[in-house]
């Protein structure tokens, strides 16, 4: 029984690690609060549905489709308008994201109604036993999907050109802008991966759980939790949040009720920022 | 000018129907919140994302006082100020050490933790709500009422901020906007300092709560802690003019009437408007129209893109 809980926590947790993760990297490199972040996880988990419903492509295929979409989607948007604000006071930024986020989830509220959707894939119910618990397939695939996406962007953000001007931008934003970064296009590319990365996640959401267009801001929350719990400033980071507040989530559901969900984590949120606001993994800045 | 402001807005119960009178209410209503945000967002420059916590708890604690201990509304409203101060005081003690955007999340983590704490009490009545008693007066005299209350604690809350604002404490909260670090090695007590502004931010809103719950009749977890409605009080402030006595409340007005015309008019697509008035507002007059109005020799477009030359990259 414990094995099972601690199973179906581990691989939520993957993905609320992905969806921490582009919070992370926007929050670390830009100093911006994402509040928007859901609403591309939503607008992920869409754009799968409607592959799914209209060409029957199947979401594992359609992920690259529906994070190259929302890649160009977040470009345009930190260029042509978060940009206009980045130096400004926190709470700038702060609001600028929340209006984004409700003139988003107003336009999917009239273009795709209210209405709960799931996408209902043939291999849902396949599964197999471990340890005595049921893993069904299609989450363990969805975990490992989430884990390979975060090894990728490792290897972009260590090895590549954009990496490293990402990096550098994020460390020592004059010094970059002298070495002839261009720090606009490199937020712009920032934006857009962490909103990509958003965008898997929605994608793989919509495989396990059902959507509607006001479900991101509640993951919006989460990914925050999740960023505290990690800590800002490392690629790990996200990681270990979000498996480590998956198991707490389905542990503590477990021993006192699916209505404690939201509490348990905020409770571990606010404990975190009090006593360790570096987070476990946090780099010193 | 202050007196003729105060007469006219006396006088409005007189003049309005009730719908009008209505949303006259709520404005002042958001016109309290949004000036109890400025005490600590824009005095002492802690962007608090959270401050809706007090209205709710404001709210709850009328309606436990005044259902399960049978008070009547002014003891519960006190009652609701005191706890609603008493808790942003205590919880202001520990995440007060926070700054910048920890500061603006724990916040509002804090308002989703007390918001599922108390979708979980039995004595809040979990998710189903709470009802209040009916106030035993006509439906003309409620009106007023709600309104009266509303413009008195509005106006009692700006002459206590005038007075604080001259006093030490006062001048303590804008040395610790301005640098923390001198406000404490010139011998501010910084922690009690910041501590006791959310405390009184948190006192004020408190009441609007308390004010909100009485009038509705019927309160639940999700609307009356909703993260929009701390958005809207922080829009209300930018957009009025941070850290000036009387901008949340011109903000205030300005915001609510142009949301409640969008709500009215446009109902399907009104948070769209009000998503883009956000955008807009944030982009063009990010010191608020207190600033365009005060003082400013270039106006038109060249303000504007000033503002945005300012910070972009």
């Amino acid at each position: 029984m414990l094995t099972q809980v601690i199973i179906n926590g581990l691989l939520k947790g993957g993905l609320y690690a992905l969806m921490a993760m582009g919070m992370s990297m926007i929050w670390g490199v830009m100093n911006i609060i994402n509040i928007a972040h859901g609403s591309f996880i939503m607008l992920g988990a869409y754009i799968t549905y409607w592959l799914f419903v209209g060409f029957g492509m199947d979401p594992f295929v359609s992920l690259p489709l529906s994070m190259a979409v929302i890649f160009l989607l977040g470009w345009l948007i930190q260029k042509y308008l978060i940009n206009l604000v980045v130096q400004a006071d926190i709470f700038i930024t702060l609001l600028l994201t929340f209006g984004i986020e409700l003139l988003i989830n107003n336009l999917a509220l009239v273009f795709w109604t209210a209405d709960v959707r799931k996408v209902q894939v043939g291999y849902g119910a396949a599964n197999f036993q471990f340890l005595g618990a049921t893993v069904p397939y299609v989450r363990l695939a969805a975990f490992i999907m989430a884990l390979l996406i975060s090894a990728i962007l490792f290897q972009l953000m260590n090895r590549s050109r954009v990496g490293r001007a990402i990096r550098a931008t994020s460390q020592e934003l004059d010094a970059a802008k002298l070495s002839g970064v261009r720090v606009g296009n490199i937020y712009a590319s920032t934006f857009a991966i962490g909103t990509s990365l958003a965008a898997a996640a929605g994608t793989l959401w919509a495989i396990l759980f059902p959507i509607s267009p006001t479900m991101g801001g509640i993951l919006t929350l989460k990914s925050f939790v999740v960023t505290i719990i990690g800590g800002l400033g490392t690629m790990l980071g996200p990681l270990v949040g979000g498996l480590i507040l998956g198991i707490a989530e389905a542990l503590g559901t477990n021993w006192f009720g699916s209505t404690y969900e939201n509490l348990i984590s905020f409770v571990i949120f606010l404990v975190v920022l009090i006593f360790m606001p570096r987070g476990i993994l946090g780099s010193r800045r | 000018m202050g007196i003729a402001v105060v007469a006219v807005a006396a006088a409005l119960p007189f003049i309005l129907n009730n719908f009008t009178l209505r949303t006259a209410t709520d404005i002042l209503i958001f016109a309290i919140l949004a000036s109890s945000w400025n005490i600590i967002g824009g005095y002492t420059g802690y962007a608090s994302f959270g401050n809706i916590v007090f209205f709710g708890l404001g709210a709850y604690t009328t309606a436990i006082c005044m259902t399960t201990l049978g008070l009547g509304f002014f003891p519960s409203m006190v009652l609701g100020g005191l706890l609603s101060g008493m808790y942003g005081y205590l919880v202001g003690l520990p995440i007060l050490r926070l700054k910048g955007h920890y500061f603006a999340i724990a916040t509002l983590g804090l308002a989703e933790a007390t918001k599922a704490l108390v979708q979980n009490l039995n004595i809040t009545e979990g998710n189903s709500g709470m009802y209040l008693p009916i106030p035993d007066f006509s439906i003309d005299a409620s009106y007023r009422f709600f309104y009266f209350t509303s413009l008195g604690v509005l106006l009692i809350m700006l002459l206590a901020t005038h007075f604080i604002l001259k006093s030490k404490f006062g001048y303590g909260l804008i040395a610790i906007r301005e640098d923390e670090d001198a406000a404490d090695s010139i011998g501010i007590n910084t922690t009690l300092f910041k501590s006791a502004a959310f405390g009184l931010s948190g006192f004020f809103s408190g009441f609007a709560g308390a004010i909100y719950a009485y009038q509705q009749g019927f309160i639940k977890p999700e609307p009356v802690f909703a993260v929009t409605s701390t958005v809207k009080m922080i829009v209300m402030a930018v957009f009025g003019g941070i850290g000036s006595l009387w901008g949340p409340t011109i903000g205030a007005i300005t915001i609510e009437l142009i949301t409640t015309y969008l709500r009215d008019y446009f109902l399907v697509i009104h948070t769209l408007f009000f998503g883009s008035i956000i955008i807009l507002a944030i982009l063009f007059a990010p010191k608020g129209i207190y600033d365009i109005f005060t003082g400013r020799k270039k106006l038109g477009i060249v303000y504007f893109l000033d503002n945005i030359r300012k910070n972009r990259v």
